[in-house]
């Protein structure tokens, strides 16, 4: 009674321990993953590992634990009653979709439901395994040293502060590790628990040292970290956005997203279909602008006024009339992925046809930002047809506006942070100073990027620090960046110069996958795919009279908009000032397609070194991986090659291998034979802890064979059988 | 015998080797009641010689006596011409009775008055002796010593022990119920079966390795003779086919090593001033000696 309490408590102790240690890898998870909140899988955990720990037999435990995972799958995301038909139609049809995904590979596409059920299965298969590890086989050391290094990754690469985790880790390792080969020994020699009425005693040499050495850690100096760099680096694709990205302190994907208090960091290239819009050309698929810079990131203070907009007039204007307009029309599907609840639209949207009828729309005017809404709350348009006004802005209006600003304007789009570095303003001023009009100044801050060393990049950009600015950062010492680096710089260069803009975000042209012929046009019009990867940022500079007119400062970009010089006004208008990106265009044929290659090819040409050094780390550390599964899996998979091929061999020679790797696998689980030990002493203690007497018998086989010389081949099925069991129970 | 059975076990080793035992103890632990015992198992001719300092070496091999009938003279056996002979306290007799008894156990026969006569089949010493620091007692030489295969202690048995034999021997003592389990033709025909064990080259290296370490082991002035090599090698074939086994494996070696081995060495003072024993040193060189476990071992 005695010592089933005492190893039922001992039990106890190891089996929370290993779970406290699964905590810590689920603990950082609401900082690097996108969960929300990880306390329903913890309790999911709690309870299975109860479960587990109480040992009640399978067709019990299963059903609990399946039970358990339906009710919060239910609660999480199923509306329907639970076990009700629609409820697990709905599952089905769910789980259904996830397998199609999982099968064309689109492992991006799983929707949340299926990813929580696969987690939460997850943990049910841990619970299990950890029971098995901690209290059965009684081998935890490999977790905790896993555990060991997934938190040490974790705080090196991500958001995640592990400092605690690291002393918790330690804690529960020394316990697990010190009771464990104290339940070792005491098998071992076989002292039973009966044995030990003093087992608190026992315990606290243990308790003693754990203690010691946590606190003499913990006091310790420590050596500053050797390999700082890495830190922002990654921790910028966790916390940072890309275009567009959430800037939640999560790792990004790119795409579109609203936060974007904090840029900067690299990001993952994503390819997921955003919508599909049917065109003339390609256009800047806009969606806000924003006004305000940080010093770190943009926000918007202007998100008033509102108006509600009948979409078959609407009324909000980028540009004055002035400007020369082609009347087009555009059909845009939003993709089954895309959670948007916002409008995508061309410069000069003018209506919307085949708008649903039960949906508003309710445009910020400052921003642009028009959301739709259904009843009271955004919700997502899979489809409209667009009618807008693509603008084409001339050249000599656009250097004749002069820069009699509105006073809303100014007081809106000159904002600059105070602790703006004096060196951008300097630089802004050097680059304009040759420059006597608006537009010819934006020019040349647009095209101060392509030249001057700037790179576009999506990985390898670092986050400004606490006291750094972000365009500062980029302007004089990274110069690499992405869209956002360069919008950003461009927009407060302008305004440091007195020229009213802003930071507008929205999509690229898009990739063109077809062609087509549509009613809403007389023309063939192209159809174009738009990814999250085509989310982008750009600049919108005021020219008085004429309106907002979009710049693209990205290298390796192209503007969108027409610009086009009037001939019967001006007639001596030197080329070179057309929109440099044009001309390569023009001679080389298909526009659209050459675009998107160029974006794409500067994209991949910066960060190519990158990805392949990121790549090479990548192999490296799965050979490495590899190499410590297959060295602490050694026993393993040699036993399963050995038990094949000694079957099918039959002389002493293969016996006396077998046998002596037999002693090298019990010497590897801790059964050493001294070498004045002999063989009989040695199979006496080996199956004194199997209690069984299969060493025995196969040693004396053994010892017939080298002792006796004696020739074993009547008896090999019945030894190999014994030489399997024990390599088997040896490893099991 | 009560809490005897390695004593018991060990005697039988020596018997089958057709060797001879030392039994060293202090008087009344039972030295000559296991001899006896282990005689009238046997169904063999038993005698007994008490030695005493007057004991003279006719006393044990016998003499010729003049017949004045016959007008011949006439043989008078010896008690060593028994077949399980006990000599007890052999070392309270000189050295002169000693060696009369110790030369009929390396020879096969006697010489008495010129004529040869040869020894029983089976023939088997039992000497005992008290340990050497008593006093009035003639310390065997040490050559006369390792014509025992065995020298062995019987040690006090255990209180436990103690109580089963006083309750034991109350009505009378036991040994009188005892009948011959073997006779000796079957014994005999053991005594072949023993030379009949097999001893892997593997295990004679054992042997020989454990025997070099004594001959080069610091602490001893003289190592282990090539006679100890044979008597350990014939030692571990008969515990082998007491253990129904035949062949020898290394842990019938390990086993008689201390009994066949520690009274054929001489310590060096110093290791003796240390304290050590000639048991202690043959322990530490079987804890240090490897084991042989695979074949073919290269000579």
């Amino acid at each position: 009674m005695m010592e089933d309490r005492q190893s039922f408590i001992y039990k106890l102790i190891l089996y929370i321990t290993g779970f406290l240690l699964f905590c810590e890898w689920m603990r950082p998870m609401e900082q690097i993953s996108d969960t929300d909140d990880v306390r329903v899988f913890l309790i999911y955990a709690t309870f299975c590992f109860f479960v587990s720990f109480i040992q009640v037999p399978w067709y019990l435990s299963i059903p609990l634990k399946g039970l358990g995972l339906a009710f919060i799958i239910d609660g999480l995301y199923i509306a329907e009653r639970i076990f009700s038909r629609d409820w697990f139609s709905v599952l089905y049809e769910q789980i259904l979709f996830n397998i199609q995904m999982i099968q064309s590979q689109e492992w991006w596409q799983m929707t949340p439901l299926f990813r929580s059920l696969l987690f939460l299965i997850l943990l049910w298969l841990m619970s299990y395994l950890l029971y098995y590890w901690f209290v059965v086989a009684r081998r935890m050391f490999f977790f905790v040293l896993l555990t060991l290094i997934y938190v040490t990754v974790v705080d090196t690469f991500t958001v995640y502060d592990g400092k605690w985790a690291i002393v918790r880790t330690f804690i529960l390792g020394m316990i697990a590790l010190g009771l464990s080969s104290f339940a070792k020994v005491m098998d071992q020699e076989s002292i039973s628990f009966k044995g030990l009425q003093k087992a608190q005693v026992w315990a606290l040499p243990l308790l003693s040292i754990i203690l010691f050495s946590s606190a003499a850690a913990y006091a310790s100096p420590k050596l500053d970290p050797q390999w700082p760099d890495p830190v922002p680096y990654i921790e910028s694709a966790a916390g940072g956005a890309g275009p567009g990205g959430s800037g939640s302190r999560t790792v990004q994907k790119v795409g579109y997203g609203e936060d974007d208090s904090r840029l900067g960091g690299s990001f993952i290239q994503d390819d997921t279909p955003v919508f599909r819009a049917t065109a003339d050309g390609e256009r800047y698929w806009r969606i806000e602008s924003k006004d305000t810079y940080t010093g770190k990131g943009w926000e918007d203070t202007l998100e008033d006024p509102v108006t509600n907009m009948d979409p078959q007039n609407i009324t909000y204007e980028l540009f004055t009339d002035n400007v020369e307009v082609e009347e087009q029309t555009v059909m845009i599907e939003m993709s089954r992925q895309a959670s948007f609840r916002k409008l995508v639209y061309p410069y000069g949207l003018s209506s919307l046809v085949r708008f649903p009828n039960d949906y508003e729309l309710r445009v910020h005017e400052n921003t642009g930002e028009m959301d739709t809404l259904k009843g009271e709350s955004p919700a997502k348009v899979n489809e409209f047809i667009a009618n807008y006004e693509y603008p084409s802005f001339e050249y000599d209006q656009l250097r004749e506006a002069g820069d009699d600003d509105p006073q809303e304007i100014r007081d809106q789009y000159l904002q600059l942070p105070d602790g703006l570095p004096n060196r951008v303003r300097n630089l802004a001023g050097q680059i304009v100073e040759a420059e006597d009009n608006r537009y010819d100044r934006a020019k040349a801050i647009e095209s101060y990027f392509s030249s001057n060393g700037f790179e576009y990049s999506t990985t390898d950009v670092p986050v400004p620090d606490e006291n750094e600015d972000y365009v500062d950062q980029f302007l004089f010492e990274s110069q690499l960046g992405y869209c956002d680096n360069f919008s950003t710089s461009m927009v407060v260069m302008l305004r440091s110069e007195g020229i009213p803009a802003r930071w507008v975000k929205g999509f690229t042209g898009g990739e063109r996958i077809d062609t087509r012929d549509t009613d809403l046009s007389d023309d063939l019009q192209n159809v174009y795919q738009v990814t999250s990867g085509n989310a982008h940022s750009w600049v919108e500079v005021y020219f008085p009279e004429v309106g907002w007119v979009p710049f693209e400062p990205t290298k390796g970009f192209t503007n969108n908009t027409d610009f086009y010089t009037d001939v019967e006004t001006e007639e001596g208008e030197d080329p070179a000032v057309a929109p440099d990106s044009e001309t390569p265009e023009d001679q080389m044929g298909n526009p659209q397609q050459m675009e998107e290659e160029e974006s794409s090819d500067a994209a991949g040409a910066a960060g190519s070194s990158d990805r392949n050094s990121t790549w090479l780390w990548v192999l490296l550390s799965a050979i490495v991986l590899a190499a410590i599964i297959l060295y602490f899996t050694r026993y393993r998979w040699m036993t399963a090659l050995l038990i094949r091929k000694y079957r099918n061999n039959k002389d002493e020679e293969t016996y006396e291998k077998a046998y002596h790797y037999l002693l090298k696998v019990l010497d590897h689980k801790g059964f050493k034979r001294k070498p004045e030990q002999t063989l009989r002493e040695f199979a006496l203690s080996v199956d004194r802890h199997y209690q069984s007497n299969d060493m025995r018998r196969l040693t004396n086989h053994y010892e017939r064979v080298i002792y006796r010389n004696e020739a074993q081949s009547t008896q090999w099925p019945k030894v190999t059988e014994l030489w399997e069991n024990l390599i088997k129970k040896t490893l099991s | 015998m009560i809490g005897k059975e390695e004593a018991a076990m060990l005697s039988l080793v020596a018997l089958l080797a057709k060797g001879h035992v030392l039994l060293e103890d202090v008087p009344g632990v039972g030295k000559t009641m296991l001899v006896k015992t282990l005689a009238k198992s046997l169904d063999c001719d038993f005698k007994r010689i008490q030695f005493t300092p007057d004991l003279l070496p006719s006393d044990v091999t016998g003499v010729s006596i003049y017949n004045p009938k016959s007008m011949e003279f006439e043989f008078r056996p010896g008690p060593i011409l028994g077949n399980i002979v006990l000599a007890d306290e052999i070392n309270r007799t000189s050295p002169k009775t000693q060696s009369a008894l110790l030369e009929g156990m390396e020879e096969t026969s006697i010489t008495v008055d010129g004529n040869t006569v040869p020894l029983s089949d089976p023939f088997f010493v039992m000497a005992t002796q008290n340990p050497i620091e008593y006093e009035g007692t003639y310390p065997l030489p040490e050559a006369q010593l390792d014509r025992f295969l065995i020298k062995m202690k019987m040690g006090y048995p255990t209180a436990k022990q103690e109580m089963e034999m006083l309750s034991r021997t109350s009505n009378g003592h036991p040994i009188e119920d005892i009948s011959a389990v073997l006779t000796r033709e079957e014994l005999v025909d053991l005594q072949r079966e023993v030379l009949e064990v097999y001893v892997d080259r593997t295990v004679n290296r054992y042997i020989i390795d454990l025997v070099t370490g004594t001959r080069t082991h610091d602490g001893v002035y003289l190592g282990v003779s090539p006679r100890g090599s044979i008597a350990l090698m014939k030692a571990a074939k008969a515990y082998a086919l007491i253990h129904d086994r035949d062949y020898v494996v290394p842990d019938d070696v390990q086993f008689m090593a201390p009994y066949v081995l520690s009274h054929r060495m001489i310590l060096t003072s110093e290791a003796r001033f240390e304290g050590q024993t000639a048991e202690s040193i043959i322990d530490s060189l079987l804890s240090s000696t490897s084991i042989p476990v695979k074949r073919n071992i290269s000579e």
